[in-house]
Formats: C-alpha cells, sequence, structure tokens
C-alpha cells in the first residue's frame, strides 16, 4: 500500500511539473482503485464509468490541491468518495435518469427516436452553458469540424478543445435529465 | 466516451499554470474582506473612547484577544477543510480551549457578582446591536473567505463554509470589541459567543451552495 504511495506521488509529482507521460500512467493506474471506490457507492452499475469519469476531471481540476509532502490514496480516495456521492445527490434532484446522450453526433434531430432531444431543446440547452462551450460542441459535436480546426479558431489547443467538449458533454446531460437544472 | 480516451485528453492539456497556492489566496481574500470590515466599522462605530485604557484590564483586553485567537485557529481549521483528506490534526481539539476559557471567565464573573448585579450584567444595554453588529461586520470577511475556498476542493462544503464564517465571525468580534463597552465577561462570553454562531451559520449556509466542485 506504502509502496504505491510512493510510486503514485512520484508520478503525481512529475505530471505537476509537465510531465505528460507520468500523468497519463498516474491515470491509469488509479481507475482500477476508482472503480472499486465508487462501485461502492452506487447502486446502478451502469453509471460506475461515468462516476469514475468524473473523478478524472475533478482529480485533473483539482490536482492541485494535493501537497507533495502528503500520501496520495487517500487524496484521491477522498475525492472519488465526494463525487460518487455529488453525483448520486444530483440524481436524486434530477428525479430520473438522465437522458442517455452518449455523443451528440448520434442524437441531432433528424434522427427519430424517442431518446433525441429536439433542436429546439438542444438550442435551449445550449443557451443555458458557458459560450465558449456551446460553440465547441455546435462546431465539433453538430457542424463535424475537428477539434485542431476548432482550436486553431478559438486559440485553444487540440486537446484543450476536446477536454471542453467532454465536459460541456457531461453538463448537458445533467442539465437533460427530466426535471434537472436545465430544464 | 471510452475512459482510456478521456485519460489521454486529460494527459495531452499542458501542466497546470503555477496557481496560487490556496494560502496564499485565502490571506488575501481575509484581508481584502477585513479591510472592508474595518472601513464598515470605523464608519458605523468607530473605537470606544479610552480604549487604551480599558485594554489594560485583563477582563477587557480578553474580550479581544480571545476572538483573535478564536479566528487564527478557525482560519487554520478552514484551510485544511478546503484540501481532500487533510486531517484537522490538533487544531481540531485545540479550538475547544477558546470556549472552556470564556466558559471559566464567565463562571469567575458570576462568581464576583453580587446576586442583585448578575441579571443586569448578563443582560446589559446593546444586546440589538452587539449580535447584528458581528454577523454584519463578518460578511466581507466571509466572503472573502468563501472566493478564495472556491479554489480548494472540500469534502464537506458546508463544513467548510462554517469555518469560513466562524473565523470571519471571531474577526469581526475583535473589531467589534474596540467599541463596545460592556466588559463584563457574563456579557460577551454569551452574546459575542451568539453573534460568532450566527456567522459561522451563515458560513455554512453559504458554503453549501457555493463551495461544490
Amino acid at each position: 500500500m506504502s509502496d504505491r504511495n510512493d510510486r503514485w506521488g512520484d508520478l503525481l509529482r512529475r505530471a505537476n511539473r509537465g510531465d505528460a507521460a507520468a500523468y497519463a500512467r498516474f491515470l491509469t493506474e488509479c481507475v482500477p482503485v476508482l472503480r472499486t471506490v465508487v462501485r461502492g457507492r452506487t447502486v446502478d452499475a451502469a453509471e460506475v464509468e461515468d462516476i469514475v469519469q468524473e473523478v478524472l476531471l475533478a482529480v485533473h481540476a483539482k490536482r492541485h490541491t494535493w501537497r507533495e509532502s502528503d500520501p496520495v490514496t487517500p487524496w484521491l480516495y477522498a475525492i472519488a468518495r465526494y463525487k460518487a456521492v455529488d453525483f448520486a445527490r444530483r440524481r436524486r434532484r434530477g428525479g430520473g435518469a438522465p437522458v442517455p446522450i452518449d455523443d451528440l453526433a448520434e442524437v441531432l434531430p433528424g434522427e427519430g427516436s424517442g431518446e433525441i432531444m429536439a433542436a429546439r431543446d438542444l438550442a435551449r440547452l445550449l443557451a443555458g452553458i458557458d459560450r465558449r462551450a456551446a460553440e465547441i460542441v455546435r462546431a465539433v459535436g453538430i457542424e463535424g469540424q475537428s477539434a485542431g480546426e476548432v482550436g486553431a479558431r478559438l486559440g485553444m489547443s487540440e486537446g484543450a478543445v476536446r477536454v471542453a467538449y467532454h465536459r460541456a458533454l457531461a453538463r448537458l446531460k445533467d442539465m437533460a435529465a427530466p426535471g434537472g437544472r436545465g430544464g | 466516451m471510452k475512459t482510456e480516451d478521456l485519460i489521454h485528453l486529460l494527459a495531452a492539456e499542458p501542466a497546470p499554470p503555477p496557481a496560487a497556492p490556496l494560502e496564499r489566496r485565502m490571506t488575501a481574500g481575509l484581508c481584502a474582506g477585513l479591510a472592508a470590515t474595518l472601513s464598515l466599522f470605523l464608519l458605523a462605530f468607530g473605537t470606544r473612547a479610552g480604549l487604551g485604557a480599558a485594554l489594560a484590564q485583563p477582563l477587557v483586553l480578553a474580550k479581544t484577544v480571545l476572538p483573535l485567537a478564536l479566528a487564527a485557529v478557525a482560519a487554520l481549521l478552514a484551510f485544511r477543510a478546503a484540501l481532500p483528506a487533510r486531517p484537522a490534526g490538533r487544531a481540531g481539539r485545540a479550538v475547544w480551549a477558546i470556549p472552556a476559557v470564556a466558559a471559566a471567565l464567565f463562571g469567575l464573573a458570576l462568581v464576583a457578582a453580587a446576586p442583585g448585579e448578575r441579571l443586569t450584567l448578563f443582560l446589559g444595554h446593546s444586546i440589538p446591536v452587539c449580535i447584528p453588529a458581528i454577523a454584519i461586520l463578518s460578511l466581507p470577511i466571509a466572503a472573502g473567505l468563501l472566493a478564495a475556498l472556491r479554489h480548494g476542493a472540500p469534502e464537506r462544503p458546508a463544513r467548510a463554509g462554517a469555518l469560513a464564517g466562524l473565523t470571519a465571525g471571531a474577526l469581526a468580534a475583535a473589531v467589534y470589541s474596540t467599541f463596545c463597552t460592556e466588559d463584563s465577561p457574563l456579557f460577551y462570553a454569551v452574546w459575542y459567543s451568539t453573534g460568532i454562531l450566527a456567522a459561522a451559520a451563515l458560513g455554512a449556509l453559504a458554503g453549501a451552495r457555493i463551495l461544490r466542485w
């Protein structure tokens, strides 16, 4: 256990100083452990992977809160626990399963299916997130531009565009839940 | 999206910019809030006449020093509450020393006062001013601290907010104490505590909303 702590601590320390390979290794090694933590707190097995991805996003956003003198594992577990509980809380508030949107490209208006949002609803949801995120979603998800093109236009790296896209999708999914915040 | 793909994307982002550490943000927020509180205080109240002489008496000095000590410990606890898996440490137990001292002073004053005086001293003449003043003076400081804490990742947002409110309330009480002329612990041990706890409650309510992440 302390072996893993040391290894992860080293990886995360290097990652915070710009070592992308160390960061990728760290995240990859974390995932099985995160799955276990999340599974223990989630009723619906289908949601585990979604929550794990949210935990990864949270780790990414809050990695500056890890002090290099502290052990990594408790820090990681704390984030996983928080996100698992938070997810369940948001679901309870939303009052039902979120609309299963995996990728906006698959649910564009015009592909008849009961689970699709109308163009009107989509526009309304997009209005509920910040302008840059909405623009990225429109450009990448609807108009099918590549992340590189969008990045060049907005002055962001291709990776940053993709991450922003994924985050925006997660938020839209959340908002689209019946009775959810975006409605 | 598949988890491996997400990992690739996250790893491709450049390293985090050297963000201001949480301690620095909290200090900045607290100072900015304190500046606003002091301005508000000087406009509305100003310090009492003969403050120096009053502070020479230990029981009056305690009225300022105890809240200051509480603010220092509460600020440390708030900082620790903002980082995941940071234990409160000894500070979490040490903080109880302050209400204990206040209670002891209250007991001493109760015994020292003549039975007829006790109620008068306890009620004082400024409860309707004291409690709202402490609560309102705490707001700018709480706002500054909460703004800083949003850059953390508190496992329990309401608790982190409460600690921020506690810090703000204690500082506000210390500031207010330089105006207030109620010098008996029978008054201030109770009513200052009430004001401070009100500030903590406000902090908890705010934290539950704005410290989520």
